[in-house]
C-alpha cells in the first residue's frame, strides 16, 4: 500500500484514539509513532498573543515615542543611574553628616563609640591590618610606632590619624576614605583602634616608623 | 511494492551511549569538586591545574559536550535511522564523528587544565580545537543530511526539524563565535573587542543553549516520549508552530545576558522582548509533551523511563519560563552576577538535560541488547534520588542568589552601603554553598546507580549490532500537490526545510550584531582609553588563563549600589581593545573593573596583591580565593610580546607601527619598576615573573577614565 493510499484511506474515514476521543492525522506514522489533529490550545495561542503585544509596546515606549511623559515611564539605564543618584544626593542633603572639629578632636570614650568603631574596622581596615590591628600588608597598630606622626613636637594624635583616613597616602596604597567613611565614622574607628595599642595580638608585624612616647 | 531489507546501526548508538555515561560521571565528578572548591579553598590544592579558574571550565564544557553531547548522538542515531527506515548513509562518517567528538573532549580537558582558554564561556577552546569541532561537526550534519536524503519515509517527522535545526544553527554559532587570530600553536585573540566581542560570545552563549541544549532534545522528547508512553504526539499544528517561532525567536535573545551593562540600550531591548516572545514557543514543546501522556498517566507511576521524561519536561517548562522573567530588566538588575543564575541553569541541565538523558538511556539500552531493564526498582531509586538532588542543589542557590542581590544593594539611612566589604557576604551564602554540595553529591549518586543499573542489563542482554528491518523504497513525488499544505511539502523536501531554518536563524544574528559594528555612535569613544601596555597585555593573558573572569566581573551596572561599592559604572569605550572581552557572567569575589583606580573604593597597593595572590586566607580567613603560588615562580612568556603586539595591530590595536619591536623592552623595563617596589616593601620577586604582569595588569584596570569618580559625567 502506497502512502497516498494510506492518506485518502484516513481522510474519508478519520481514525479516533480510543482513550482520549482526538481524531488521528492520516499518513502521519514515524516508526509507530502517530500524531493526533488537535488545535492549537486556546490559551496557548492568547499568551503567545500577549507576548507580543508586550514586545511591541516595550519597544515603541523604550525606543519609537519620544514624548516627555512616555519617557519618564521608559527611561534609558543611563537616565535611571541620574535619578537614582539625584535621590541619593536629596537623602544626603537631607541628612547633612555630622561634622568634627578636627581642632579640639580627641578621641571618644563612649562603647557605643568604640563598638561602632570596631565594626568599621572589621569591615574595612582590617583587610590591610589584620583582624586584631596586628598588621598585614599596613602597619601594625598595637605598637607604639607610627608612620605618620607629627615630628616637630614629637608626637601622635588622632589628628594626625584622622588626615590619613581622610585622604589616605596613595603612594602606600592606603586609599582616602572620606567618601566612605563619615567625619564621625572615621573619629569613631580610630578611637577604637587607639584602644589596641599594646594589645599584643598573636603574629604581629615589625615595627615601622618611629617610637612616639607622646600621645595627645 | 517489493520491500527492501536493511540494517539499523546500534554499535554506534552503544558507542555513544557508553560514552554519554563515562563523560557523565566524569562531568559531575568534576562538578562536584568544583562545589567543594566553593566550601573549602584547600580543594584547590594550590596547584595551576586544579584550581577553580581552570576546573570550573572543564566542569561546563564536560557535562555539555561531552555529557549532553554525546547523549544528542545516541539518540539521534537510535531515532534517525528508525524515523527514515534506513541505515546510516556513511559507516565511516559515523566512526569519525564518534572517535572525532571523544578525542575533541579529551584534549578539551587536557589544553583547559594546561590553562589554554580563549576566556569566552562555553566557547572556551583554543583554534586548533575549534577547526576540529567545525570539521567535525560537518561530517555529523553531512551524514545525517545524506541519510535523510536515503530515507523510506516520504515525509520527516518533527524530531528530524529539530535536529536539522541543530545541525545548521550550531555550525553559524560555533565558527562566528571563534573567529580569532593565532599568536601562538594554542593560543589566539578573538576578532572583537569589548563590547562587540560581548554581543557575539552572548549570541553564542545563548544560543547554545537554544541549539546544543534545548533543540536537539526537543527532538529526542519528540521520538522517546510518544515511544516510551505508546502514545501518539498531542498536536502536529503545534509541533509546526512552536518550531518555527522557537527557532526565529531565540536567536534574539541573547542580549538579556548583557542587560544594564554596556551594551546599546537598543540592543538590551531586543534581548529582553524576543525572551519574553520565547514562552509560548517553548511551552509548546512541553505540553506536546505532557499531553502526548494524556490516557497513560498510570503508566508514569509504573514505568521509570517515564517518570524522568515528566520530570524533564517539567523542569523545561520551569526554566523556560523563569529565562524570560530573569530577561525582564528589574528582575534582572537582582537575578544577574548572583547564584540566581547558577540555580536556574541548573534546573536545566540536571532536570531538562539530565533526566531525559537517564530516561533514554533506561529505556534505549534494553531495547539494543534485547532484553529487559536490569532493575526497574533501582532506576525509581535514581529518579527519585536525583529528583531531590534537584531540590537540594537549586533551592539553598536561588536562596543565595537572593540574600547577595539584598546585600550588595542594602544602603543605610545615611544612604551608606550597609556591607560594603564583600567578604561579609561570601560568608553570609557559605551555609547555601555546602547544600548546594550535598544536592550535587545525591546527583553523582544517581549517576552510579545508573552504572550499576545499565552494567547489569548489559550483562544479562546480547547486544544487537545490526538490527534488521524492511520497507518499500521511498516512491519519488515532485511537486507540491493539491490539496498538499505549503509545510507538509516542506516535510519531504530536506534540502529545502535546512535552507529555510538557515533562514530563520540568520534573520535576528544580522539584526543585532551588524549595526553594534558598523554604527560608531553605539561605542562612543573616549579619548584617553588606551591600548594595554606590553606588560599589562602579559597580565591580562595570565588573567585569562587562570580563569579569573571566573569569579571576578569587569562590568560594574549603572546602579547607585554599584558605583558606591567600586567606582564609576563602565562604558562600552572603555573596552575597545579588550580581545577578549571579560565583563564575567557571576560575580562569586567582587568585580575588578576599576581595580586599579587609586582613589576608589577597591585601591589596593602592590604588595597587598602580591601577598593576596600568595595566600588569600591569610590576609581574609573566610576567603574562597585559591592561592596561586606558581604565580611568583613560573616566567612571563616574554618572548610572545613582539607576536601578541603584531596580532593587536592587525585587529586595529593604534600601537605605533615597528611597536613589536620596543615592546619587549618596554615589559621588562614597566617590570622592574614593580619589582622594585615590592622590594621596597620587604618583598622579594623578580621582575620575570608572572605575578609581576598580573600586578601591572590589575593596577590598570579602570584607570583610563582617570582616578576621579566624576571624569565622566
Amino acid at each position: 500500500m502506497s502512502n497516498t493510499d494510506e492518506n485518502k484511506k484516513h481522510h474519508e474515514e478519520p481514525e479516533i484514539d480510543e482513550l482520549t476521543k482526538d481524531r488521528y492525522l492520516g499518513g502521519h506514522e514515524y516508526d509507530g509513532i502517530r500524531e493526533l489533529d488537535n488545535k492549537l490550545p486556546r490559551w496557548w495561542v492568547y499568551l503567545f498573543y500577549v507576548t507580543i503585544i508586550f514586545a511591541v509596546v516595550y519597544l515603541l515606549g523604550y525606543h519609537v515615542i519620544k514624548s516627555e511623559s512616555i519617557k519618564k515611564m521608559f527611561p534609558s539605564q543611563e537616565d535611571e543611574y541620574k535619578s537614582e543618584m539625584a535621590a541619593l544626593d536629596s537623602l544626603r542633603n537631607a541628612n547633612p553628616q555630622a561634622t568634627v572639629d578636627l581642632e579640639t578632636m580627641v578621641p571618644l570614650t563612649a562603647p557605643a563609640d568604640l563598638a561602632s568603631g570596631q565594626e568599621t574596622f572589621k569591615k574595612i581596615c582590617s583587610v590591610c591590618h589584620g583582624q586584631q590591628g596586628q598588621g598585614l600588608v599596613g602597619p601594625n597598630f598595637t605598637d607604639q610606632y607610627w608612620i605618620h606622626g607629627d615630628t616637630i613636637t614629637n608626637s601622635i594624635s588622632i589628628k594626625n590619624l584622622f588626615q590619613v583616613v581622610t585622604n589616605g597616602v596613595i603612594e602606600k596604597g592606603m586609599i582616602p576614605y572620606k567618601d566612605q567613611l563619615s567625619p564621625v565614622q572615621r573619629q569613631q574607628v580610630l578611637s577604637y583602634i587607639l584602644t589596641l595599642q599594646g594589645t599584643n595580638p598573636p603574629n604581629p608585624k615589625a615595627p615601622q616608623g618611629k617610637k612616639y612616647d607622646k600621645f595627645g | 511494492m517489493e520491500l527492501q531489507k536493511f540494517y539499523y546501526d546500534n554499535k554506534i548508538v552503544k558507542m555513544f551511549a557508553y560514552a554519554t555515561i563515562f563523560w557523565g560521571v566524569v562531568g559531575m565528578l568534576v562538578g562536584v569538586l568544583v562545589a567543594l572548591q566553593m566550601v573549602l579553598p584547600a580543594a584547590n590544592f594550590s596547584l595551576p591545574f586544579t584550581s577553580f579558574g581552570r576546573v570550573r571550565p572543564v566542569h561546563t564544557n564536560a557535562v555539555i559536550f561531552a555529557f549532553v553531547g554525546n547523549g544528542i548522538f545516541t539518540g539521534y542515531y537510535y531515532s534517525l535511522q528508525r524515523l527514515l527506515k534506513t541505515g546510516m548513509a556513511s559507516n565511516w562518517m559515523t566512526r569519525v564523528h564518534f572517535w572525532g567528538w571523544q578525542s575533541i573532549i579529551v584534549a578539551a580537558a587536557i589544553s583547559l587544565l594546561a590553562g589554554f582558554t580563549t576566556g569566552k564561556e562555553y566557547a572556551e577552546l583554543e583554534w586548533p580545537i575549534d577547526i576540529a569541532i567545525a570539521v567535525i561537526w560537518v561530517i555529523f550534519g553531512w551524514n545525517m543530511m545524506w541519510t535523510i536524503l536515503k530515507r523510506r519515509v516520504k515525509h520527516i517527522y518533527v524530531a528530524i526539524w529539530f535536529y536539522i535545526a541543530t545541525f545548521v544553527t550550531v555550525a553559524v554559532l560555533h565558527i562566528v563565535n571563534s573567529m580569532e587570530i593565532p599568536w601562538a600553536i594554542f593560543k589566539s585573540y578573538p576578532v572583537f573587542a569589548g563590547v562587540q566581542d560581548a554581543l557575539v560570545q552572548w549570541w553564542y552563549g545563548h544560543n547554545a543553549v537554544a541549539f546544543f541544549l534545548t533543540t536537539p532534545y526537543l527532538g529526542l522528547m519528540y521520538y522517546f516520549m510518544p515511544k516510551a508512553a505508546n502514545r501518539p504526539v498531542y498536536s502536529y499544528k503545534l509541533s509546526i508552530l512552536h518550531f518555527w517561532a522557537l527557532i526565529f525567536l531565540y536567536i534574539w535573545a541573547g542580549p538579556h545576558h548583557l542587560l544594564y551593562q554596556a551594551l546599546p540600550n537598543w540592543a538590551q531591548s531586543l534581548g529582553t522582548v524576543f525572551s519574553i516572545m520565547l514562552i509560548a514557543p517553548s511551552w509548546g514543546g512541553m505540553i506536546n509533551g505532557l499531553l502526548t501522556l494524556r490516557g497513560a498517566w498510570d503508566r508514569v507511576r509504573e514505568e521509570p523511563v517515564l517518570k524522568f521524561f515528566v520530570v524533564a519536561v517539567t523542569a523545561y517548562g520551569m526554566s523556560t519560563f523563569e529565562g524570560p522573567m530573569l530577561s525582564l530588566k528589574n528582575i534582572n538588575a537582582i537575578s544577574h552576577f548572583t547564584n540566581w543564575t547558577v540555580a536556574h541553569v541548573h534546573i536545566g541541565a540536571l532536570g531538562w538535560n539530565g533526566f531525559l538523558t537517564f530516561g533514554m538511556i533506561y529505556w534505549l539500552i534494553p531495547r539494543i541488547f534485547a532484553t529487559k531493564l536490569y532493575s526497574n526498582k533501582l532506576a525509581n531509586v535514581h529518579f527519585w534520588l536525583g529528583t531531590l538532588a534537584i531540590l537540594f542543589y537549586s533551592l539553598p542557590l536561588y536562596w543565595a542568589g537572593w540574600t547577595e542581590a539584598s546585600m550588595w544593594k542594602q544602603f543605610n539611612a545615611a544612604g551608606e552601603l550597609v556591607y560594603p566589604n564583600y567578604l561579609e557576604i561570601v560568608t553570609q551564602i557559605m551555609p547555601m554553598y555546602y547544600m548546594r554540595l550535598f544536592g550535587g553529591l545525591l546527583y553523582f549518586a544517581g549517576m552510579f546507580i545508573l552504572v550499576y543499573n545499565i552494567y547489569k542489563t548489559v550483562q544479562a542482554g546480547s547486544f544487537v549490532a545490526l538490527e534488521a528491518a524492511e520497507a518499500p523504497a521511498l516512491e519519488k513525488e515532485g511537486a507540491r500537490q493539491s490539496g498538499e499544505s505549503f509545510h507538509r511539502f516542506i516535510e519531504r523536501r530536506p534540502v529545502q526545510f535546512m535552507i529555510l531554518a538557515i533562514v530563520a536563524v540568520l534573520i535576528g544574528g544580522i539584526v543585532e550584531i551588524i549595526p553594534t559594528f558598523i554604527i560608531k555612535s553605539n561605542i562612543p569613544t573616549i579619548a584617553t582609553v588606551k591600548p594595554y601596555t606590553p606588560l599589562e597585555l602579559q597580565g591580562r593573558d595570565i588573567y585569562i588563563k587562570e580563569g579569573c573572569y571566573v569569579c571576578h566581573s569587569q562590568m560594574i551596572r549603572p546602579f547607585r549600589s554599584e558605583t558606591e561599592r567600586y567606582g564609576e559604572y563602565s562604558k562600552a569605550g572603555e573596552y575597545v581593545y579588550d580581545h577578549p572581552f571579560q565583563w564575567g557572567s557571576k560575580r562569586i569575589g567582587p568585580d575588578l573593573f576599576r581595580e586599579g583606580v587609586k582613589s576608589g573604593p577597591l585601591y589596593k597597593p602592590n604588595s597587598w596583591h602580591y601577598n593576596h595572590f600568595m595566600d588569600p586566607q591569610k590576609i581574609n580567613a573566610q576567603s574562597l580565593m585559591p592561592k596561586y603560588p606558581w604565580l611568583a615562580e613560573k616566567e612571563i612568556d616574554i618572548e610572545s610580546t613582539p607576536r601578541k603586539i603584531r596580532v593587536m595591530q592587525q585587529l586595529g590595536v593604534p600601537y605605533p607601527a615597528g611597536y613589536d619591536l620596543k615592546a619587549t623592552d618596554d615589559a621588562k623595563a614597566q617590570a622592574e619598576t614593580i619589582s622594585a617596589g615590592l622590594k621596597a616593601e620587604g618583598i622579594n620577586v623578580a621582575a620575570s615573573k608572572q605575578v609581576i604582569a598580573l600586578i601591572a595588569y590589575i593596577q590598570r584596570l579602570g584607570t583610563d577614565v582617570g582616578d576621579s569618580k566624576t571624569a565622566l559625567k
